[in-house]
């Protein structure tokens, strides 16, 4: 037995190529002998070059007070990721989604994001290729999963759809040399072929171009303050030209020592739009939301959000809601939302909403952004 | 003007040697690495951790401002297996930093040749935050310590071979003062060998297997999943036919449910340090042993 744990443990003492290494081996023969053991070994679980693959469940019941078809259940989505180091340069991330179509009630699948980082870029440069949740606040790069609402707000579907802006082209990124504080500048032109309700890829060479400014403030160690910047433009379904603006703003606040039991996040975007329809006409809208999500203990979240927004098709119509979100997360691998919102409008009576999640993972997921 | 520019060209030749004659930037994932870190580098080093040491290290928050430290590093040094899994890696790829990534020259996973204890035999999560290569809290050893320093001392001779000699000399010293307060640390819990006790969370194993105590249960049913109250009464009939005496937890913990078992059995709690920083006097590698057998010691008494 002795034999074997030595044999063993010389044989994983780290690699160097000088005198250390035998003066290393003498002091474990040293301690074997003292009756000082290393701990016993045992080999590593199997390596292998297969990508990290994870697959996410996203099973749902909703409710609606208007219309017909007040109930539904349904597997909203299954999300199936890959992600791996390719070489020594780049990276690669594909996820995949399976879903039913709202419409044909038939199964599809398709490439949610699908690109490739660089690792090795100089000059603090981030090139990103392929399809990919594009940079506009905090939400749109999200996936919806690990939102901690079921629906996502007013403005922003108004703008970028239940699928977000998500479309394919390159990404640069920049991490500006300021010490102060993190500072990240991103700039992206894609195709506009993955259409939105804001953009519409024509008949020509005309892509989206979006440029974010990212500026992240550590206040202390339990505090931080997120202030980011958007511009996009891009051709629309008419031919012409849409601009949005938008800015975010988070705080958090999460102790440090107790960062597992307690935290709090209050998030906000804000969105500009103007849209040029005819050669004198345009409509310029404005949308947003708030939420303040509270945790009350390891397991309990409890998120409200308020949404206003203008429709971009006619700002007279004028759209408020707010909603409220339970969450118990068992374990980082499996979550349960119940989610409750009214909206009300100046068209329309109120009406009420409200959906419950189960998410729930297997294998490997990467970490979400902070 | 002229003068001006003079001033300006001097000041540009001053922070170039300063940059050339400076000292190597190392970033940790953890406190223990860093103590170490400084230990071997001394004055050829300055390090800076990103957990601090009274934070769970499996789950420190990405914030980006930790990359702006990481994409000046010259040495990432990083606890490994599985630990910083949630966190470390993201913050690394988005460093933009080559030197750091893993494989270069500059990534140290302080893990390699350490003799891992409770490496499962199937990956099921079912079994709770369970870790595939196994138990990742090494660094509670202290004789793991020799090999921490092993792996950092090979990363720095790595990135500054004309600092070998000094990086080895303090390796030496470093392993010599190990051996001596293994001597201490051994003689001071020597009379309590084979104690039952019972830990918060599974991360006392290495310790425990040094010092010969026995963790018979933890407060969490399985790992990373919070204390039920059926687990709570199997912990409170062992302490009460095994005569358990203390129960032992972290910093980040909540001490809601050790309270309810300590009331109802007696037993005592107590928060030990896991890595350096976890409490004020706690400043190096070695204070935190000198800190956890003090404080065992007494209860255990």
């Amino acid at each position: 037995m002795l034999l074997f744990t030595g044999k063993i443990s010389v044989a994983q003492v780290p690699a160097d190529s000088t005198a250390a290494d035998s003066i290393l081996l003498k002091q474990i023969e040293q301690q074997m002998q003292s009756g000082i053991q290393p701990a016993p070994q045992q080999a590593r679980s199997s390596l292998s070059f297969n990508p990290d693959i994870g697959v996410i469940g996203d099973f749902q019941g909703s409710y609606i007070s208007k219309g017909k078809r007040n109930f539904n259940a349904y597997l909203n989505e299954t999300e199936v990721s890959l992600q791996a180091t390719v070489d020594p340069y780049i990276r690669a991330d594909f996820f995949l989604s399976f879903s039913r179509d709202p419409e044909t009630g038939k199964y599809g699948a398709e490439v949610e994001e699908g690109y490739l980082t660089t690792l090795s870029l100089p000059a603090q440069l981030q090139l990103k290729l392929g399809k990919f949740r594009e940079a506009v606040g905090r939400i749109n790069p999200t996936h919806p999963h690990a939102l901690p609402f079921i629906d996502l707000p007013n403005a922003y579907v108004n703008y970028f759809g239940d699928e977000g802006l998500n479309d394919e082209g390159l990404s640069l990124s920049w991490l500006l040399p300021n010490k102060k504080f993190y500072q990240e500048l991103i700039f992206q032109a894609t195709s506009g072929l993955s259409e939105s309700p804001s953009f519409f890829r024509g008949d020509n060479n005309r892509f989206i171009y979006l440029g974010h400014l990212k500026n992240f403030f550590t206040l202390s160690d339990n505090s931080t303050l997120e202030l980011g910047f958007t511009g996009i433009t891009g051709p629309n379904d008419s031919s012409r030209t849409t601009n949005i603006g938008s800015a975010d703003l988070t705080y958090k606040w999460k102790p440090v020592k107790m960062n597992t039991y307690k935290s709090l996040t209050w998030q906000n975007e804000f969105y500009f739009s103007r849209a040029n329809l005819l050669d004198s006409f345009s409509i310029n809208s404005f949308g947003m939301y708030s939420f303040l999500q509270y945790q009350l203990a390891k397991r309990w979240f409890l998120t409200g959000r308020y949404d206003y927004d203008q429709k971009p098709y006619d700002k007279k119509i004028v759209e408020q809601a707010y909603s409220l979100t339970a969450g118990w997360y068992a374990t980082e691998f499996s979550k349960i939302e119940l989610e409750g919102k009214t909206t009300d409008d100046n068209i329309d009576k109120r009406f009420y909403q409200a959906w419950l999640r189960w998410i729930f993972v297997i294998g490997t997921h990467g970490a979400h952004q902070y | 003007m002229k003068n001006k520019l003079f001033i300006f060209f001097i000041s540009c030749l001053g922070i170039l040697s300063s940059v050339k004659a400076g000292t190597i930037k190392v970033v940790t994932t953890t406190t223990d690495l860093k103590s170490i870190t400084e230990l071997i580098g001394g004055n050829k080093v300055s390090v800076s951790s990103i957990a601090t040491g009274y934070q769970n290290p499996h789950f420190v928050d990405p914030k980006p401002s930790y990359i702006i430290g990481l994409s000046k590093a010259d040495l990432f040094v990083t606890v490994g297996l599985d630990l910083e899994t949630g966190w470390s890696p993201q913050l690394v790829a988005s460093s933009r930093n080559t030197k750091i990534q893993k494989g270069a020259a500059g990534y140290v996973d302080a893990s390699i040749g350490i003799g891992l204890l409770q490496v499962p035999t199937s990956a099921n999560r079912a079994e709770g935050d369970i870790h595939i290569y196994g138990n990742p809290h090494y660094w509670l050893d202290p004789l793991n310590g020799k090999v921490i320093a092993r792996n950092i001392a090979n990363g720095l001779e790595r990135i500054d071979p004309s600092n070998k000699s000094i990086y080895e000399a303090n390796l030496q010293a470093f392993y010599k003062k190990i051996e001596d307060k293994m001597k201490e640390w051994k003689a001071k819990m020597a009379p309590f060998k084979g104690s039952k006790i019972i830990a918060y969370h599974n991360e006392w194993v290495y310790f425990e297997t040094r010092f010969g105590l026995d963790v018979v249960d933890f407060m969490e049913p399985k790992p990373g999943i919070p204390p039920s109250p059926s687990q709570l009464v199997k912990v409170i009939k062992e302490i009460k036919a095994d005569n358990i005496k203390v129960i032992i937890s972290s910093p980040y913990f909540t001490t809601s449910s050790s309270d309810v078992v300590s009331k109802q059995t007696g037993a005592k709690e107590l928060t030990l340090a896991t890595s350096v920083g976890g409490f004020e006097s706690i400043k190096n590698y070695f204070d935190l042993f000198d800190y956890d057998i003090n404080q065992l010691t007494t209860v255990l008494k």
